[in-house]
């Protein structure tokens, strides 16, 4: 698709608007806003244990139960949430595209293998196999970004090989066959291009769910380990102190909850332009 | 004959799925750090008494003579017993999945109902209010995150209101929260799906057709269009309907709902090894099913799909 249609009807997207409005947003707070987090996000200090939001203006969002300040944390946290969901998605768009060429490419017993591979882990639950896993390699950031990849690899391999068996046999593929274009260069000339839109699509998506599974799977024990902050293991550590200090909690599951909205408008906005079947 | 064919291949891959998991669950199981008897022994245990206790548990064989007794066993409708807590592992499954599938029935209903019937308006009246509402809805239902959805309820209805209990297995109360949580999620899919549906089929010739032919809005609506655009919603909810009876191990531990999903949180932390086990392979076994019967139905709804 040509830049100018894209740009055309990103113009008309409201969705693709916010997305983007928001996603740069959350870039400059996360790493330009350095007035906005003036403190050390480990720096306890018990005078202002569990103090209110707006009563003290050097702490805009109050702080926690040792005192931290929560909106420093939040900025800081969202860093590490921010860099856990673009590793884990980055790692499976890879790892799923290469598959799903393999299993769409070759046919027959890769297919078979493949498949079933990824069946296998699509039939249990996500955040359970996630929580089987890290039982085995143990609480760090590294094996949470391994535990997201092995849930989250399978929808790019189907979505891949799904694209390349439409297009396999599509009469332009056979035209190259035919010119005595080899398997490769078909695979990477003709094939890829037309699995780059729905892979877009379906990793902006993506980048929130990778936030929200995280979120789960700190109430669980198995999240980014203190006291290193991450949205989900903040959100976590306040429910001890949900009824003297509910902040600690809604403060970064706020923060939370709009850069997901802003990946999921971003997906949406870039489905409406990116879209070939979509006429206006 | 061909649908013979097509079923019998399925549950043949269904078998291959289930056997992965089979494997998978077991290595990971024993790969996992701890020893699982020393676990379930007191500290002072003298070397005898682990020895013993591990001749019991059968984890002086050979791994691959463990795997394949335990194979056995599964097959026999055996699914091990539970050292830890004392019950066979089928017993325990059964009255966690009673609980699970309470919640997920309940779930399934509210979710249900409400996003295709919000599906439907905001389908037909597309640009307007109702359409509008729909997709903030399912934006933002999207967006949130269910331990915070569910600690900001306990927060609003429980602590603040003094509406409903935070946590329990007894009486209606307990199940609103849950599954007014575990459900959100669902609702946005269905809801979403569904006026997808119903706005691409409304766009369809034979739609104009009808309408063209005199025939009434609300007859063009709900016999006509609702059928072909509910297709897709179909097969979503039938396939969530394993996921949901494998149990949120999240919501489930929020409000101390006795359900599988806990009960894996649970077996996990303490080493239970044939009950994770077993615990895996239930979740895989219903979610393959639920996806295998949606698809059998699916080649008796739609006369378009074609067997592979």
């Amino acid at each position: 698709m040509s830049f100018k249609i894209f740009f055309r009807r990103a113009k008309k997207s409201t969705f693709l608007k916010l997305g983007i409005c928001g996603f740069l947003i959350l870039l400059m707070l996360l790493f330009i806003a350095y007035p906005l987090m003036p403190y050390d996000w480990a720096g306890i200090d018990f005078a202002n244990k569990n103090l209110a939001p707006f009563k003290d203006m050097k702490h805009i969002f109050g702080c926690d139960s040792l005192g931290r300040d929560i909106l420093t944390r939040c900025l800081y946290g969202g860093r590490i949430s921010l860099l856990l969901s673009i590793s884990v998605v980055v790692f499976s768009v890879v790892i799923g595209t290469l598959l799903g060429l393999t299993a769409g490419m070759f046919g027959g017993w890769a297919d078979i293998i493949i498949m079933r591979i990824t069946e296998i882990v699509m039939s249990v639950p996500g955040l359970m196999l996630a929580l089987c896993v890290v039982a085995v390699l143990g609480v760090n950031f590294t094996n949470l970004i391994i535990v997201m990849l092995i849930t989250s690899w399978t929808g790019y391999c189907r979505l891949v090989r799904g694209q390349v068996m439409a297009i396999r046999n599509s009469e332009y593929v056979k035209a190259s066959t035919v010119l005595g274009a080899k398997r490769f260069s078909i695979m990477v000339k003709q094939i890829l291009p037309n699995c780059v839109t729905p892979i877009i699509i379906q990793a902006s998506q993506n980048l929130g769910s990778v936030i929200l599974m995280e979120s789960g799977m700190s109430y669980l024990g198995c999240g980014v380990p203190l006291p290193t902050p991450a949205w989900g293991s903040m959100i976590s550590d306040g429910r001890q102190y949900l009824t003297v200090a509910p902040w600690i909690t809604i403060v970064p599951g706020i923060f939370l909850m709009f850069t997901v909205l802003s990946f999921n408008f971003l997906g949406d906005g870039l489905r409406d332009c990116l879209d070939p079947k979509n006429k206006n | 004959m061909r649908i013979v064919k097509y079923i019998l291949r399925r549950i043949g891959f269904m078998a291959v799925t289930l056997l992965g998991v089979s494997i998978i669950a077991f290595a990971l199981v024993r790969i996992a750090p701890g020893n699982p008897v020393e676990l379930l022994l007191p500290e002072d245990a003298t070397e005898e008494q682990i020895n013993a206790m591990e001749e019991r548990m059968g984890l002086n064989d050979p791994v691959l003579v463990q795997y394949f007794k335990y194979i056995g066993q599964v097959l026999k409708g055996d699914l091990g017993y539970s050292y830890r807590l004392n019950k066979s592992v089928s017993q325990l499954i059964a009255e966690r999945l009673l609980q699970t599938a309470k919640l997920a029935v309940i779930t399934l209903v509210w979710s249900t109902i409400f996003a295709i019937v919000l599906g439907i308006l905001a389908g037909i009246n597309r640009g307007k209010g109702i359409d509008v509402f729909s997709m903030m809805f399912s934006l933002v239902g999207q967006s949130v995150a269910p331990v915070w959805l569910a600690l900001m309820m306990i927060l609003l209805f429980s602590v603040k209101l003094g509406w409903l209990p935070t946590n329990g297995s007894s009486g209606w109360q307990c199940m609103i929260m849950p599954s007014l949580c575990n459900g959100l999620a669902q609702a946005v899919l269905v809801a979403r799906l569904t006026r997808t549906g119903m706005a691409d089929v409304l766009s369809e010739d034979y739609i104009t057709a009808t309408r063209a032919r005199g025939i009434s809005k609300m007859k063009v609506y709900s016999k006509y269009a609702l059928k072909n655009a509910l297709l897709p919603v179909v097969t979503i909810i039938g396939a969530r309907i394993g996921h949901l009876l494998a149990g949120s191990a999240v919501i489930e531990s929020i409000f101390v709902w006795p359900g599988m999903g806990q009960l894996l949180t649970q077996a996990i932390g303490q080493r239970d090894l044939q009950l994770v086990q077993s615990l895996l392979l239930v979740s895989a076994f219903m979610i393959s099913l639920a996806n295998l019967l949606v698809d059998i139905l699916y080649t008796f709804v739609d006369p378009r799909i074609q067997l592979t």
